[in-house]
């Protein structure tokens, strides 16, 4: 009951986390240390809000170059900045 | 006592009844006037005593006479003995009318035609006499009688059966149609009499009805019958949804055979998912989204032509030049350009092919796919990229097939950008609608061009390596595109690759410290948490909880946060 079964027509979920590819990621990574259950959920979580931020970092950056694609250099800008702001 | 006596109808009856008097006065009288001393009750329990045993209409008609002998002697009695004579006449009368008139209409001669009921209750007297007289002459209705006294009871039932014949009568007497007014029931009982000639249940059943029940053998029939129909309709429903080519004869019939579904969409897009390509109806959905129509259209008859090709297992080629064909008859100038596209690559299919058929089934379709989201690709502003995007592509969509189709697991995690898409395979291929084509696109410029002229083991070798890995990193870039909501260039997109990379490997480093800082060498949510607050994400105004329910999927969201259960229970425990 806890993990209450799901609707028999949508068994699969919108935006599934590639837990699999978490785990094998940190194992190859870290190969002494262990991840918990609900910690790859978590590092998940921590993927999607990076990469909205370097999103909304790149879109900014393009826009303020006004262009309507977004570049490399945009990119590339946008991730030095959001790189550093995770670090510390 | 009636009058009107009819002609016989039965001489042999009326020499019957006649010798049944002889005989019958003989034994009777004696209990006749008994029974006539103690009530007319008795009266009527010796004739139905004797009623029980009648089983012949003669020896009805016997004791019928005697009775009627009886009632008559009652008469008489009452009247003289005169009377005994001329009951005797009368019961003979009686007795041949009896016989002419059928069981259901005794009475027509026995009581004049107007006012029968008057009659009877000036008969009361009379006419328990009469009754019992009419009694015996109903017992050729023999069933009724008996099984009417049959029960415990007799006084009761008889007066009932005596009311009832006295109701007969009244109807009887006069046309049938009549009813004695004020007795629905009786007439109805009288009916049920008359009717249940040969049922001597039905006095039983009139008075419980309940008893009298039909066989259930019409359930048995209704339950085959219905599943019958269930196999015929899931029979039908599978050839239904084969036969894709038709997808608007389909979506009727689908929809009406899977009535019960709140969404046939979804149902029809599902139970057939994973063997055949998507129904029609997905098209609406993406339709819907307004920025892939005549792409999504195009492209769902080309990837539904793609996916049933494969199926039957025509050659490759086969089904290529049949995409193609269907797509031309799509009619649509763009696909007609995608078309061109198919067509163009012969040469290069062979890449292709070779990772359809290294890989699985599935996976050839996610080849048309990849067309199909090159064409969609040519909506975007970037219409020229993709153009150029499409033609130059031909190498890199070869190992994009590769990648595709080496992505097991992306394939499934490909369900990032629209929401609003259901299907697994749907999502796939609409979701890189935006402009992810372009991201997969550009996510490997460099493994496709060596992949592609690789030969098949090569190819084979570093999939579990790169690929995975690649795939994985994929599904954000996918997602960076959604989020970015402005077209991307392939070598942005690369450069997302390469960031997320970084990040994660800073990302394990931290988590390592953390654990290591509590002493732990399990990595706990308490050190995401920890790494979240540090990178500024959760605060005190915006708790981890609030970004779980803002941007997971309820199914995560429950192995998150704690939940209260019935039971005094709490998912996931803490």
């Amino acid at each position: 009951m806890a993990l209450s079964a799901t609707v028999s027509q949508k068994k699969h979920v919108k935006r599934k986390a590639p837990r699999g590819f978490l785990r094998r990621l940190f194992k190859r990574q870290k190969p002494h240390l262990r991840l918990e259950t609900r910690g790859d959920v978590l590092v998940h979580l921590n993927c999607l809000l990076f990469i909205h931020r370097l999103a909304e970092e790149a879109r900014i950056n393009a826009c303020e170059s006004k262009c309507g694609i977004i570049k490399k250099d945009h990119v590339v800008a946008a991730a030095k900045v959001i790189l550093k702001k995770s670090r510390a | 006592m009636a009058n009107n006596f009819s002609p016989d109808s039965e001489p042999t009856a009326r020499t019957l009844l006649r010798r049944v008097l002889d005989t019958a006065d003989s034994c009777t009288p004696q209990r006749r006037r008994s029974d006539r001393i103690s009530a007319q009750r008795t009266l009527l329990e010796t004739p139905s005593s004797r009623r029980r045993s009648i089983q012949t209409k003669v020896t009805a008609r016997q004791r019928s006479h005697g009775a009627r002998s009886t009632g008559r002697l009652a008469h008489g009695q009452a009247g003289g003995q005169l009377e005994e004579q001329t009951p005797r006449t009368l019961l003979k009368n009686i007795l041949l009318t009896a016989p002419e008139s059928s069981i259901v209409m005794p009475q027509s001669v026995v009581k004049p035609a107007p006012a029968p009921q008057v009659v009877q209750p000036s008969r009361r007297k009379s006419s328990q006499s009469s009754l019992e007289l009419q009694l015996p002459e109903l017992e050729p209705p023999p069933t009724l009688a008996p099984v009417l006294l049959g029960s415990g009871r007799r006084k009761q039932k008889l007066r009932l059966s005596v009311f009832q014949k006295e109701v007969e009568w009244g109807p009887q007497g006069l046309p049938v149609s009549q009813e004695p007014p004020g007795n629905p029931d009786a007439s109805s009982l009288t009916s049920s009499l008359n009717l249940t000639f040969a049922t001597p249940l039905q006095p039983h059943s009139v008075r419980k009805p309940g008893l009298a029940r039909r066989p259930p053998t019409r359930r048995a029939i209704d339950v085959g019958a219905l599943l019958q129909d269930l196999q015929n309709n899931s029979l039908a429903s599978t050839p239904l949804v084969d036969n894709l080519r038709a997808p608007v004869a389909t979506l009727p019939t689908d929809i009406v055979l899977e009535d019960t579904q709140p969404f046939s969409q979804p149902l029809v897009g599902h139970s057939p998912n994973v063997h055949y390509s998507l129904p029609h109806p997905y098209p609406g959905p993406e339709d819907a989204e307004g920025t892939v129509h005549h792409r999504t259209q195009g492209s769902i008859p080309e990837l539904q032509n793609h996916k049933l090709q494969p199926e039957p297992a025509d050659p490759l080629e086969m089904t290529e030049a049949e995409g193609s064909k269907r797509a031309m008859e799509a009619k649509n100038p763009e696909e007609s350009s995608g078309d061109e596209d198919i067509s163009d690559r012969p040469g290069k299919r062979p890449s292709v092919r070779r990772s359809q058929r290294t890989v699985e089934p599935e996976e050839p379709k996610r080849s048309s796919k990849d067309e199909d989201i090159s064409d969609r690709l040519g909506k975007r502003p970037s219409v020229e990229r993709s153009r150029r995007a499409v033609e130059p592509e031909e190498p890199e969509r070869s190992s994009e097939d590769e990648d595709i189709s080496d992505r097991p697991a992306s394939s499934e995690l490909a369900s990032n950008v629209p929401e609003f898409l259901q299907a697994k395979q749907l999502d796939q291929f609409l979701e890189p609608a935006p402009s992810s084509g372009a991201t997969v696109l550009s996510s490997e410029p460099q493994e496709p061009v060596l992949a592609r002229t690789h030969p098949r083991p090569r190819t084979a070798v570093p999939r579990p390596r790169q690929d995975p890995h690649k795939g994985g990193l994929n599904h954000y870039t996918k997602l960076f595109s959604f989020y970015a909501k402005m077209p991307m260039e392939r070598k942005a997109l690369e450069m997302v690759e390469k960031c997320l990379d970084k990040y994660l490997q800073h990302l394990c480093n931290d988590l390592e410290v953390f654990a290591a800082h509590a002493g732990r060498k399990t990595v706990k949510p308490e050190d995401l948490e920890l790494l979240m607050r540090r990178q500024g994400l959760v605060t005190d105004q915006v708790s981890l909880h609030v970004l779980v329910e803002r941007h997971l999927p309820l199914e995560y969201r429950q192995l998150i946060i704690p939940c209260a259960f019935s039971g005094n229970s709490v998912f996931p425990a803490q």
